[in-house]
């Protein structure tokens, strides 16, 4: 019979426990507003429904409706809210369940949340933390399927964060409660460990520590070693890369899957490090292709040293369309595996 | 002493499809009574499964099944 750790003698040692990234985020939310009480959670069904993707289960019983709170379908409102109670010594978390209607209140976003701290001398901080779904690959269409990320990265002042699994979903939620600026914790629905999205990616699930940590901002992380072709990638693109990282080593190429995990502040030396390693490169990213975050990988290598790629790299990214709600056509537009290994196998025959 | 893992009828109140969406702990880990064990989905609504028992987790039945909610999906064998 086979015997683990834990069980091989009783209860030891306690029992690791593997989990989704939306318990896992959770579980950071839920241990730093237990620890201070001006912290609390604003945004569309996060009280009652216990938010759109479970992000906010049980804290309205725990905490309370003056610190779970309801809002009106008003994003500007409540991030106005938001932005002014950071100003005032709060520390707000907003929940904007798709990042697809970010757009209504950019206004509060750029010209407020992200610049008072600028613009007051230091003297007013905004430390506050949004979480935010993205992604497509379910069938919800052009308005329900964007990522926006390089749209929201473009401009000075925010931290942006994209975890591909649950252990970096609770370390980099606990990093984001704690640091004084608007930070927003990102994650790809298909990998929050939704039923009604899909079963999770598995590789999205992993064994998860009960004690709080965090994970600095900036700090990229290699989840395979490879030394023919490098895969960048953030969220889902990380589940993407690992797969194809498994067919491409069953035909004898080597690939290397580095998980971006913060787009800002971006490891620009992990990304250069593992390219002059391979000297191949391929960037996938779901947002759109044009100006995205595929492209600020491409300029790390072009401002370094272009020469460490011995042929020019590829991005598989959106093709600047809206998403498609028909299957086959969404299909078209958003990365995967087997896209990865064709242009693997193209970059190292070359 | 060996108890059943049942998903009980005051968590799911039909005899509609679950799907067993994720396993916490292991096969063979020491789980505690009451724990979170086991998530589940029943049309659009996650559900949680805690532990009925103190004991040794034995898993029958893998993560993406279909299940029924008086049906036996895993065990917990007593420890001492």
């Amino acid at each position: 019979m086979e015997q683990h750790a834990e069980g091989a003698t009783g209860a030891a040692t306690k029992a690791q426990r593997t989990l989704t990234m939306a318990r896992a985020g959770r579980e950071a939310v839920i241990a730093e507003m237990r620890k201070d009480p001006n912290i609390f959670v604003i945004g569309e069904d996060v009280a009652k429904l216990g938010g759109v993707f479970g992000t906010t289960v049980g804290m309205a019983e725990e905490f309370g409706s003056q610190r779970v709170i309801d809002t009106p379908i008003s994003e500007t409102g409540f991030i106005g809210i938001a932005t002014g109670a950071a100003m005032a010594g709060m520390r707000p978390i907003v929940e904007i369940a798709f990042v697809d209607f970010i757009g209504v209140c950019f206004n509060q976003i750029f010209n407020f949340a992200a610049k008072t701290h600028y613009m007051s001398g230091g003297r007013f901080k905004v430390p506050m933390t949004m979480m935010i779904g993205y992604g497509g690959g379910y069938n919800d269409a052009a308005q329900h399927s964007q990522c926006l990320i390089a749209t929201l990265a473009h401009v000075p002042g925010i931290r942006i964060v994209t975890p591909a699994d649950a252990h970096d979903a609770k370390g980099l939620m606990h990093t984001c409660l704690r640091d004084d600026n608007l930070t927003i914790w990102m994650v790809h629905k298909a990998i929050w460990g939704l039923g009604w999205l899909g079963t999770a990616i598995k590789t999205a699930l992993s064994v998860v520590p009960e004690e709080e940590y965090t994970i600095p901002f900036g700090e990229a992380r290699i989840w395979r070693e490879g030394s023919d072709v490098t895969l960048v990638g953030y969220g889902i693109s990380v589940h993407h890369s690992l797969q194809a990282a498994e067919q491409l080593a069953a035909e004898g190429i080597s690939a290397e899957v580095v998980d971006l995990r913060t787009i800002v502040p971006l490891d620009r030396e992990r990304i250069f490090q593992s390219v002059a390693k391979t000297g191949r490169l391929i960037v996938i990213d779901e947002d759109y292709t044009n100006c995205g975050v595929t492209a600020e990988v491409l300029a790390v290598i072009a401002e370094r040293d272009p020469s460490v790629l011995k042929v020019p790299a590829r991005r598989i990214a959106n093709p600047d369309i809206p998403v498609p709600f028909s299957r086959p056509l969404e299909n078209f537009c958003l990365p995967d595996a087997e896209k990865i290994v064709r242009a693997a196998k193209e970059l190292v025959k070359k | 002493m060996i108890t059943d893992i049942t998903v009980p009828p005051d968590l799911v109140d039909t005899d509609d499809e679950i799907v067993l969406l994720t396993w916490v702990y292991r096969d063979g880990a020491i789980v505690e009574k009451g724990a979170l064990i086991a998530e589940l989905m029943l049309a659009k609504a996650q559900l949680e499964l805690v532990a009925p028992a103190r004991g040794r987790l034995r898993i029958t039945v893998p993560v993406d099944s279909v299940i029924r909610r008086d049906q036996v999906i895993g065990t917990i064998e007593s420890v001492t």
